[in-house]
């Protein structure tokens, strides 16, 4: 081989570790200091790194579970659900009424086992006018928040926390989690209101966890 | 007070949940990930990566990876699955230049005459739109230039042995097939391929025409999703901080007060709008 052992060397552990950023893993990296490919060959085979394989088969797309009704009582709140994706803009998609929330199709659902399930409603409406999310700001943390979703499954879970932040500041990347614990979080508008251009300047969002 | 309470209570959040913090890099800054399929049928094999055997008994049709390597160039070599050591190669060595931050899936596979042969692709990582996929299809089979059907009109033409093509477009399933060139009668196909919101789904078209091998593999690579550009979750005024102080701030959710309310939000905003949709209003709460 025309390359250092030293190199080789290196690559091997790296490819033992599996993809860790910290070579130093604490899993054994059975002889990666004597190099076995610039000894005599033997009968037998070296030993070969740990890495993952799968298959190539078209499989199909996880099915998600819409969640299809979230109440909380201590806030007033019991309305139905429908699954909304974006518009033109690039917007979230809400349902007109105030009184129906919109899932964000593309991310979590309650079933998922990662990140954010998204369920958002306008905050009032000039046709629907004030709806039951404009009472999301006064909930305390601990308040029971209920989803039932298309299968009837249940899924029970406590407010964490409320949270105002506006929306030129707001990484909306990091409210449609995908990847972290499994949450939800309900979002409306609030705080001031521009009555010229017809928008609120931030997003209030209760964040919910499974309830224990 | 309950702004001030909010106020509070945003801030600890913000910093707990990080709302306000900048997203993570999906690969390391300093090193690539490299994907190995194989891609020549009926044949498994050994691959050495810089003389040192990384795959044993490596099946046709497998994905192996991906492998976080630090940005250099590797050795790889494609032995038969009997060989002990990378001295006959019966593909390669060729040498693999890897770019930091950067996805690559090297395919061992047939030349479109049917010799083996590798190819390294770029994996695309760019984020997609909301709300949309992307599909890559990758010609490494022994055949001639196919073209891609999808509903069986043809979204990828003119595609040869060892290229690549791509489009982003709406999540959803998509019936895909692959025909030669200036026909639309699949020599593979059709099938269902979910197109996933934010995934780089990659189908390889591989194995051989002339022997009736012919098959496609799947690779998918997640987490290029962006999230909406905003919510815009209020039009009215009715909730707001700033709201015409006359003695209804306090008392939302009274039905008597709606009308009143509604109204004098109409005169704010001009009163262009309807009144019709005031008394919707009133029949909704």
């Amino acid at each position: 081989m025309p390359r250092p052992r030293v190199l080789a060397g290196v690559a091997l552990a790296l490819l033992l570790t599996g993809c860790s950023l910290n070579p130093a893993s604490e899993r054994p990296v059975p002889s990666a200091s004597a190099p076995a490919e610039t000894t005599a060959p033997t009968a037998t085979k070296p030993p070969v790194p740990d890495v993952p394989i799968q298959g190539t088969e078209n499989v199909p797309a996880r099915l998600a579970v819409p969640p299809v009704r979230v109440s909380v009582p201590d806030a007033g709140i019991d309305v139905g659900i429908e699954p909304v994706g974006v518009l033109e803009n690039g917007e979230m998609e809400l349902p007109a009424d105030t009184s129906i929330a919109g899932w964000y199709e593309y991310g979590p659902d309650p079933s998922s086992e990662t990140g954010a399930t998204i369920l958002a409603a306008h905050v009032d409406s000039l046709v629907y006018g004030l709806g039951p999310f404009s009472r999301l700001r006064d909930l305390a943390a601990g308040a029971p928040v209920r989803v039932t979703s298309a299968d009837g499954a249940v899924h029970d879970y406590a407010i964490q926390s409320i949270a105002r932040v506006a929306k030129e500041e707001i990484v909306l990347d990091t409210v449609f989690d995908r990847t972290g614990p499994a949450h939800i979080v309900l979002m409306t508008c609030g705080g001031q209101f521009n009555y010229e251009t017809g928008h609120y300047l931030d997003n209030i969002l209760a964040i919910a966890v499974p309830a224990p | 007070m309950r702004t001030r309470l909010i106020a509070g209570t945003a801030a600890g959040c913000i910093a707990a949940l990080g709302l306000i913090a900048a997203p993570a890099q999906a690969i390391s800054p300093t090193t690539a990930d490299l994907y190995v399929l194989h891609a020549v049928p009926a044949t498994p094999v050994d691959v050495y990566v810089n003389g040192a055997l990384t795959l044993d008994d490596f099946q046709p049709g497998d994905l192996a990876g991906p492998l976080d390597l630090p940005a250099g160039t590797y050795s790889v070599a494609i032995t038969a699955a009997t060989a002990t050591d990378a001295s006959a190669p019966v593909i390669g060595p060729i040498d693999l230049a890897l770019a930091a931050g950067t996805s690559y899936t090297a395919v061992a596979h047939l030349s479109a005459a049917g010799a083996p042969t590798a190819t390294l692709f770029t994996n695309d990582l760019a984020r997609t739109a909301p709300g949309q996929g992307r599909l890559t299809v990758r010609h490494v089979a022994a055949a001639p230039s196919v073209d891609v059907l999808a509903g069986g009109a043809p979204v990828i033409t003119a595609l040869t042995n060892p290229n690549e093509a791509k489009l982003d477009l709406a999540a959803g399933t998509v019936s895909a097939a692959v025909a030669a060139t200036g026909t639309t009668t699949p020599v593979l196909g059709p099938t269902d391929v979910a197109v996933q919101e934010g995934v780089n789904t990659i189908l390889y078209a591989w194995g051989s025409l002339d022997d009736d091998t012919l098959a496609i593999a799947v690779q998918t690579i997640g987490g290029l999703h962006t999230p909406p550009t905003g919510v815009p979750a209020g039009e009215a005024g009715l909730a707001a901080d700033n709201a015409p102080p006359a003695g209804f701030s306090g008392a939302w959710g009274g039905t008597a007060l709606w009308g009143g309310t509604a109204l004098l939000i109409l005169a704010v905003l001009g009163g262009s709008i309807a009144l019709a949709r005031v008394r919707s209003a009133e029949e909704d709460h």
